[in-house]
């Protein structure tokens, strides 16, 4: 009986914390969605009592927001590329590694992740100089990098935690190579984690503005900072106009997945998967 | 396999780093723009921070982010657990769906979008009063800050954890129940004990995202919680003292990488399949 | 994407031909003068919106190409850029304010105005314009701007005498105030000249600024112009201290009175404009500043900014007839801070701020 009860409490308790869980990632979706249709120049209470499409016009029609986005695309497709490659290499070489010295080096990799992005980007901006590097689409991809790095290695990890050396060794010991032991046994596996690593990789560099407001040049600068200089000035809703269009862009681009390839297989299933 | 990213980060992480400590060593003159480059290098911008009253930075932003990271696995953890172990294929679709597409919604319209709800003017202000908090007060802001940041890391804690929760096998839930454990206890002593090394990862992750954070209490802090990065901030692009920022950087880095550093290590002490 | 400084010239070499190929098709070429590229840095919104309208109208005399970048933190982040890089920075004017002027000045990155290119400096008044230390005229003031206090009249019908009247109880939680190294520290000033200090006798003004602080007076810290835009939208604040550029765009939505005239404190009043940076193509730099400061151009420019006009001739916007002070009035409520000093001590009045008054507002 007891037992029956402590089930139910559990039950309810269980299926509040989702539903909040939903409730919180949703509402801001939807009052954007509402606040990208605001006629109003500026933050009034919540709901608008006019609407327009105002901001969707503006972005449509501004070459500063098209030059940013399409300097935001390059930077963070180059650095999730560079760092989901070595960061998934490096997480499964620490997950094996037994050299003294291991912890402290996997900590010092993941380091970023917990130093301020305004740090790294200044830290980045006069180490670049001294390097006499000026130009801004480098210097983004050398603190993009840095900032997506820990993140890929910190979710491949993560995911290689179920997953047991011994099939590995199992492999190796049917006669395999390791390259492809590794890359027919354990990428297979880890899979869920580095695409959840490179997407966190990817959205972290996209949204990032701490370290790009320092590295940015005249005429390489990243979206966000371009809407942030002219949010700076004065109230401009054209953020959440985009942030609509991508996250439309996003389920879109999921659905397109699914039907094409279906969700699981490029999401994976894991070692138990039903 | 670990030399590609030693040849990549070696220089990112190492180059910033020697440029920040150099640059703290530098003397600053009041209305200069950066240090003094001729001038004999000082400990003086380290003194400068070493006052009592810069410990409370310190701690709000560690206590902040503890309480938003917290929060985010408290809530991330049973969705992750329903996704993985509880919802029919669609249902997973949707959620997972949704999770990657709630990651792409940009943090500065995420916490305006929060203190629009919110806030003492929102749809949800009694949700502040449900908690004993003034909206308007110095603790309504410190809330805004939590639930912002909250916000911003459970997709992402979620999605980890459901990476970790799909590698623990299903049936030593299903052999506890059917040895007549309840459903509460097989939970927390069976799925969240497997799942530790990969919730503390999750949480660890989240809380990096957290303290490290500057656009947050920027933007909904009201100017009552200032992160350590908000003071880094101010030196870098508003008063061009770049010393006592990098200073202050410095003490940041060595006081959170330790930290972090600290966490991992108990982690993969008491849990040794953690990382392997 | 990327440009180096040779690519840079290059492409604005390349992009002279092109130019050429336009408005001066019909052979008007000066062969002296094949057309320069120039980046312009400005602020977002409004500033970029009527430069972009005035410099559209440059172009149709002059082939100089005006690239643009906004000011993305303070004006100091573009500093930082600069110092970063120097002297190869891409920036050739920068649109700022006094203080700032004054910080360029010191690291000696400006050229001098060259007025025989800048005819329309002649007409703009002295006290504007800021010089080195030798004496030569650095900048070219383009707006008068000010900071000053001010409530929203719906929220607060009538207002307040004196910025004292704010230490009462109704004003609990109702005041909005710049960070202090916002408006460099102009709030701070001002509550100092209250208790009878100014800016180097500033104690005065902070034991009045920790009166307010631990009495929870102050309800919100804003960093930049839209934060106070959208908190003085709340209506949770009745009364504020910030600039015109703030106050404008409030009163474009809401009843807003200037507390500007009050018999015991003071307005204060500064100068916003372009300056030129050194390794820049000077001539274009200086025909393009006179294009601005072209009393009709003037006119236009600020009267989308709620700024006064630095150019006697030009109007001012109907809206913001209040706002300055006629001549006989400066005296008597204008305040001009020392802004070489006030820059000095920004750093000490920041650290200030974060170790006496945050603790307090916190507790608030």
């Amino acid at each position: 009986m007891s037992k029956r009860i402590a089930d139910a409490l559990f039950e309810a308790a269980y299926l509040s914390l989702i539903t909040l869980f939903i409730a919180f990632s949703v509402i801001p979706v939807l009052v954007a969605l509402v606040l990208s249709f605001d006629a109003r120049g500026f933050m009034g209470p919540f709901p608008p009592t006019q609407f327009s499409l105002r901001w969707y016009e503006r972005f449509l029609a501004d070459d500063y927001y098209h030059a940013g986005l399409a300097t935001s695309l390059i930077v963070a497709t180059v650095a999730t590329l560079i760092a989901t490659l070595a960061g998934t290499l490096a997480a499964i070489a620490l997950s094996r590694a037994t050299f003294r010295g291991r912890a402290a080096l996997q900590a010092a990799l993941l380091s970023p992740l917990v130093v301020p992005n305004v740090v790294l980007g200044f830290g980045m901006l006069v180490f670049a100089a001294r390097l006499g590097i000026v130009d801004g689409m480098t210097r983004l991809i050398m603190g993009h990098v840095l900032i997506t790095f820990p993140y890929v290695m910190r979710t491949t990890a993560a995911s290689l935690v179920g997953i047991r050396a011994s099939y590995y060794e199992a492999a190796l010991s049917l006669g395999a190579q390791p390259w492809k032991a590794l890359v027919q046994v354990t990428l297979p596996l880890a899979r869920t984690g580095i695409l959840a690593g490179a997407t966190f990789g990817f959205v972290t560099s996209f949204d990032d503005v701490g370290v790009s407001l320092f590295l940015t040049d005249a005429f390489t600068y990243t979206l966000p900072v371009a809407i942030l200089a002219q949010m700076r000035a004065n109230l401009d809703l054209t953020i959440a106009a985009l942030s609509v269009i991508f996250v439309v862009a996003t389920v879109l681009l999921i659905v397109l997945l699914d039907r094409l390839a279906g969700l699981d297989a490029i999401v994976g299933r894991g070692v138990y998967g039903r | 396999m670990l030399w590609p990213a030693l040849v990549i980060m070696a220089p990112l992480l190492l180059g910033p780093l020697l440029a920040l400590l150099h640059e703290s060593l530098k003397p600053y003159v009041g209305g200069r723009i950066g240090g003094d480059d001729a001038g004999a290098l000082t400990l003086a911008n380290y003194a400068e921070i070493a006052a009592p009253e810069y410990v409370r930075y310190f701690l709000d932003t560690f206590r902040v982010g503890l309480i938003s990271s917290g929060l985010a696995l408290v809530l991330g953890f049973p969705m992750a657990h329903f996704i993985v172990r509880r919802a029919s294929p669609p249902v997973r679709r949707l959620l997972i769906g949704g999770l990657v597409g709630t990651l792409f919604l940009s943090l500065i319209v995420r916490v305006y979008a929060i203190s629009m709800t919110f806030g003492p003017l929102g749809p949800l202000s009694g949700f502040s009063r449900l908690l004993g908090i003034a909206s308007n007060s110095p603790d309504g802001a410190e809330l805004m800050v939590v639930l912002g940041l909250m916000n911003t890391t459970l997709p992402l804690v979620a999605l980890t954890l459901i990476g970790t929760l799909q590698n623990i096998n299903p049936r030593l839930e299903e052999a506890a129940m059917s040895l007549g454990a309840p459903r509460w206890k097989t939970f927390f002593l069976v799925t969240v004990m497997m799942c530790l090394p990969g919730i503390l990862s999750a949480g660890i992750t989240a809380y990096a995202f957290c303290i490290s954070n500057l656009v947050v209490p920027m933007l909904v802090g009201r100017g009552f919680i200032l992160f350590v990065s908000n003071l880094i901030y101010a030196r870098f692009s508003e008063v061009a003292n770049f010393p006592g920022g990098a200073a202050l950087s410095i003490a940041m880095m060595v006081i959170s990488v330790g930290l972090f550093y600290g966490l991992l290590h108990l982690v993969r002490s008491t849990w040794q399949e953690a990382g392997k | 994407m990327s440009i180096t400084r040779r690519a840079f010239n290059r492409a604005a070499l390349a992009g002279a031909g092109l130019a050429a190929a336009g408005p001066f098709a019909g052979g008007l070429i000066r062969p002296a003068s094949a057309a320069e590229r120039l980046l312009v840095v400005q602020w977002g919104a409004q500033w970029i919106e009527v430069s972009k309208q005035i410099a559209a109208d440059f172009n149709k005399t002059n082939d100089t190409q005006i690239a643009w970048e906004l000011h993305s933190g303070g004006s100091a982040a573009v500093i930082a850029k600069i110092k970063a890089v120097w002297p190869n920075t891409q920036y050739n004017v920068l649109s700022v304010w006094d203080p700032v002027f004054r910080t360029l000045i010191k690291e000696d990155w400006l050229v001098p105005i060259d007025e025989s290119i800048v005819t329309n400096l002649a007409t703009i008044p002295d006290q504007f314009i800021q010089k080195n230390d030798k004496g030569q005229k650095m900048t070219v003031p383009l707006s008068t701007a000010g900071a000053f206090w001010g409530y929203r009249d719906d929220l607060l019908p009538g207002g307040f005498d004196s910025i004292e009247d704010l230490l009462r109880p109704e004003f609990k939680g109702k005041l909005c105030v710049p960070y202090p190294i916002n408006l460099t520290g102009l709030f701070i000033v001002s509550c100092a000249i209250q208790r009878g200090g100014d800016e180097k006798n500033a104690e005065p003004g902070w034991d009045f600024v920790k009166e307010l602080a631990s009495k929870g007076q102050i309800g919100e810290i804003c960093t930049s112009n839209s934060e106070y835009i959208n908190a003085m939208a709340t209506g949770q604040y009745s009364v504020g201290f910030w600039n015109n550029g703030g106050w404008f765009a409030t009163a474009k939505n809401f009843p807003v009175k200037l507390k500007n005239r009050m018999p015991d404190n003071k307005g204060f009043l500064y100068n916003e404009g372009f300056c030129v940076l050194k390794g820049c193509p000077e001539k274009a730099a200086f025909e393009f500043a006179n294009f601005f400061a072209e009393p009709k151009m003037n006119e236009l420019y600020n009267m989308n900014l709620g700024s006064g006009p630095t150019q006697p001739s030009a109007k001012t916007n109907p809206m913001l007839v209040d706002w300055y002070y006629k001549p006989d009035e400066l005296a008597k409520y204008a305040y001009f801070a020392d802004f070489a000093y006030l820059s000095s001590v920004m750093n000490e009045w920041n650290a200030r701020w974060e170790r006496e008054i945050v603790p307090l507002v916190r507790r608030g």
